[in-house]
């Protein structure tokens, strides 16, 4: 196994690739009682065209498979559910899915190794029946409808609809409730046995374990299948430009939802993590608590809670988002502008950007308190080509100058979104 | 892991969690005040104004560039209601010195010392707080009482406490009401203030990794020099004994694309110690995916997605949580009436009692990996009204059985429907 060390949060990863092509990560934390695995497929809601190892034909699913699938991987041949099974044994088994990743997990105090047993029986032998596809289009139905009154989640996926013609995400991770009703039990087999295959697959687990001992208990549990060709994806041309400046709608709701995006190029396979962590330092600087933008907006009423701020990308789109809540939401558009502007002109302020980037720093740091917090990050990072602990490394990296480049490159204006719930 | 109390002065009490399990060291202040409705929205008032600056740290700007740079400490503060008290809480996580670059920053005491500032000291002029800040902090109690409907959901519940609680403090908003907002002045909130810290129970929570000064560091510290003895009285968990009368039932209207449905339950108990077969009683009944309300709400009706229940220990009541499809009103309510029944009837075997039992020793085990939710364990212990370790707990749970819970289920009762339709 290979072992890479991080002195400053005083960690190791220990990784291996097995002959099968799945990737397994090891995080040891000696002491502790919790346990985490989480076993991840790089499949999500954004792959719904693309070519089958072998095939030559182009494959298209309805919106919305990659969710479905996942909901309905707990159901067995035996009738009973691992979900229930699961639970039964005290362990707390979840899924979720995301635009590039579809991801099963427990967490654990006692029975790991059992639990273990079931885990990985479930995601390697689906089952679907007619019967069992049809029931749960009422279950997902209602994750729907719940989405439908979140206004924070309409805020952000009308940003996504202004920002991309083509890119998927732009798309509901779940689909709607016209995409999924296509849903059928030959389209969930193909969708399983192309993407569910372990070269295509990541499995993270954290908690007080010995490497090479738990790595000898997932070998024995895995079935017998060998690693599949390339998945060929297809992803529509996705233009530099946006769609429209403003995307408005309306809600029951007490004051504005406002969300800003501003879309991004795909950096460089080596210069991802770097200028991830620019963009954090440049963001928070701009719009974070100690900001002027935040304390001129407070001080007149125009916002109150601070703003979030996120960076969000995978090798086929990259966006920023500042989303908040106020009833002047176009004031702070403006304002946001204005900062932007000022920027690109001025740069950053020195004791400004070094004291965000130990505030950042920090940040990092925190993300190591908990097995749970670790595994979902080092599972995602792995499927952008990324470990995790390099987001520690290279932060000593960013200086003000790259950072003020990239406010350059970041901050076009003819790159920037605002999205609007504006109450009924 | 190793815990301790001290008492600093009657009513200051220092929590001390000595762990190494953690990258921070996370610092709490808990002021624990009887919740009424005279002084709801005053409570909500010191909880945002006391983020606005302290004498040493004159505004909000400062305290956010002084965590900045501690390396991203994080100020946090909130406000619950907890039975019939209302917490206000404050928090500051930073990481230890350990894991920093430079390490003679000694960030334990500067953190443990910011923090008593914001609390113990804030910024006044006067003799009284800031008007601007006052005036700003208003608003934004008034925009936080507003956004009450944002989220449909916790609106729901909250309408369904409301109902539950007319009239009686459980049933007021925590954020207070706006009508009130207007008449506070900056001296009046002062003077309210300082009765308050005066008079409060105050209880301050150490995790982390610990130096032996930490005692010391306390009592030294000017701003709790200043805080005199107090009867720190609050008021102790309950265990809802009220007489059955028909359940309310109460439908509103919204622009909701879902339908809320909320169950309040009363769930009636002679003695402390039957929480622990409420708490199995509620696993069973809607507490996980094995649950009588997954199962038979979502995995056999297909009806919702979110079907479950969790109890409110302090109250001794069950809230049950459901998104339905508007016109699946009635046949949801029926299967969930249907639920509560066969748990009177002794419709759940012993693998499900069982199953509950490892399901919630698991989360009671885990509460010394989780560093917020050990304070919160803490402090729930230390307004119990008879406190235990994790270790009696765990055996508390485990000594539950079937007839237990049967009984329990016996003295369960719905008191509200509430549903939230378009």
């Amino acid at each position: 196994m290979q072992i890479i060390e991080n002195l400053k949060v005083k960690e190791k990863l220990y990784i291996e690739k097995l002959e099968n092509g799945l990737t397994v990560l090891i995080i040891p934390k000696p002491g502790l009682l919790k346990k985490y695995i989480i076993w991840g497929t790089n499949y999500g809601s954004n792959d719904s065209t693309f070519i089958v190892p072998g095939e030559k034909e182009e494959t298209v699913v309805p919106e919305g498979v990659a969710h479905f699938l996942e909901h309905k991987m707990f159901e067995q041949e035996s009738g009973i559910n691992s979900l229930d099974t699961l639970t039964a044994l005290g362990v707390e088994a979840n899924a979720y899915t995301t635009n590039d990743h579809t991801a099963y997990l427990y967490s654990c105090t006692d029975n790991f190794y059992e639990a273990l047993d079931e885990f990985m029986d479930y995601v390697q032998h689906p089952y679907f029946t007619d019967e069992n596809v049809e029931k749960e289009k009422g279950i997902i139905g209602q994750e729907i409808m719940m989405y439908d009154d979140y206004p924070e989640w309409q805020v952000y996926l009308n940003t996504m609809k202004a920002m991309y013609h083509n890119n998927p995400v732009k798309i509901d991770i779940t689909g709607t409730i016209e995409t999924i009703s296509k849903i059928d039990k030959d389209i969930l087999y193909k969708c399983y046995n192309t993407f569910y295959n372990p070269s295509n697959m990541a499995m993270v687990i954290c908690g007080d374990f010995e490497p090479e001992k738990i790595l000898q208990e997932v070998k024995n549990r895995l079935v017998k299948k060998s690693a599949n060709g390339e998945i060929k994806r297809i992803y529509p041309d996705e233009p530099e430009t946006i769609v429209k400046d403003k995307i408005e709608q309306k809600m029951e709701v007490s004051q504005s939802l406002y969300s800003i995006g501003i879309k991004d190029v795909v950096a460089d396979e080596k210069e991802k993590v770097k200028r991830h962590i620019a963009i954090e330092i440049l963001l928070n600087v701009l719009f974070g608590k100690s900001s002027k933008f935040y304390q001129e907006l407070y001080s007149d009423g125009t916002i109150f809670g601070t703003p979030s701020i996120d960076y969000e990308f995978t090798n086929k789109y990259a966006h920023a988002i500042i989303s908040g809540q106020s009833n002047y939401p176009e004031k702070v558009y403006e304002k946001f502008k204005a900062e932007a502007e000022k920027t690109i002109s001025n740069g950053l302020n020195k004791d400004d950007f070094e004291r965000i980037k130990k505030k950042i720093y920090g940040l990092y740091v925190k993300e190591y308190n908990d097995v749970e917090d670790i595994s979902k990050m080092f599972l995602a990072d792995y499927f952008k080509g990324i470990n995790s602990f390099e987001y520690l490394e290279q932060i000593d990296l960013v200086n003000i100058d790259y950072t003020n480049q990239i406010a350059k490159e970041l901050f076009n204006s003819n790159k920037m979104v605002l999205s609007l719930i504006k109450n009924k | 892991m190793n815990y301790k109390k001290a008492i600093i002065k009657q009513g200051i009490t220092l929590h001390k969690i000595d762990t190494n399990k953690f990258k921070t060291n996370l610092f709490a202040i808990f002021l624990t005040t009887k919740l009424n409705r005279e002084n709801v929205t005053k409570n909500a008032l010191i909880s945002s104004i006391l983020r606005r600056g302290t004498m040493n740290l004159p505004s909000q700007e400062e305290i956010s560039k002084k965590m900045e740079e501690m390396y991203g400490g994080s100020f946090d503060c909130g406000l619950d209601k907890t039975g019939n008290n209302q917490v206000l809480k404050f928090y500051i996580e930073t990481v230890n010195d350990k894991f920093i670059p430079q390490t003679k920053d000694d960030m334990l005491k500067q953190s443990l010392e910011t923090l008593l500032d914001i609390v113990f000291n804030p910024y006044i002029e006067n003799n009284a707080f800031k008007e601007e800040y006052l005036a700003q902090e208003k608003n934004n109690i008034k925009q936080l009482i507003e956004g009450k409907i944002d989220n449909k959901s916790r609106y729901a519940l909250d309408r369904c406490i409301e109902e539950m609680y007319k009239g009686e403090s459980y049933g007021l908003y925590k954020y207070g009401y706006i009508e009130d907002l207007e008449g506070i002045t900056a001296r009046d909130l002062y003077n309210y203030y300082q009765n308050l810290i005066s008079n409060c129970k105050i209880d301050i929570f150490v995790s982390g990794i610990i130096d032996d000064q930490l005692d010391e560091l306390v009592k030294n510290n000017e701003n709790i020099k200043q805080l005199s003895e107090r009867n720190g009285e609050f008021q102790k968990a309950e265990l809802n004994n009220k007489k059955n009368t028909e359940p309310k039932e109460i439908i509103e209207k919204m622009d909701v694309t879902q339908g809320k449905l909320i169950l309040g339950l009363d769930v009636n108990l002679s003695n402390e110690e039957l929480k622990y077969d409420a708490l199995l009683f509620n696993s069973i009944l809607g507490g996980s995916a094995n649950s009588k309300l997954f199962q038979n709400v979502r995995e056999k009706a297909n009806l919702a997605y979110v079907a479950s229940s969790s109890y409110v220990r302090f109250k001794s009541n069950i809230f049950i949580k459901c998104g339905i499809e508007i016109e699946n009103y009635k046949k949801a309510l029926e299967i969930i009436k249907k639920q509560i029944e066969d748990m009177k009837n002794g419709d759940f075997t012993e693998d499900d009692i069982e199953n509950s039992k490892k399901g919630i020793i698991a989360s009671i085990k885990t509460i010394d990996d989780e560093q917020d939710t050990q304070i919160t364990f803490y402090f729930g212990q230390e307004l119990s009204n008879v406190p235990i370790s994790i270790n009696e707990y765990i055996k508390n749970v485990e000594s539950v059985n079937k007839q237990n819970i049967i009984d329990i289920a016996k003295n369960v009762s719905i008191n509200t429907i509430y549903f939230l339709r378009n």
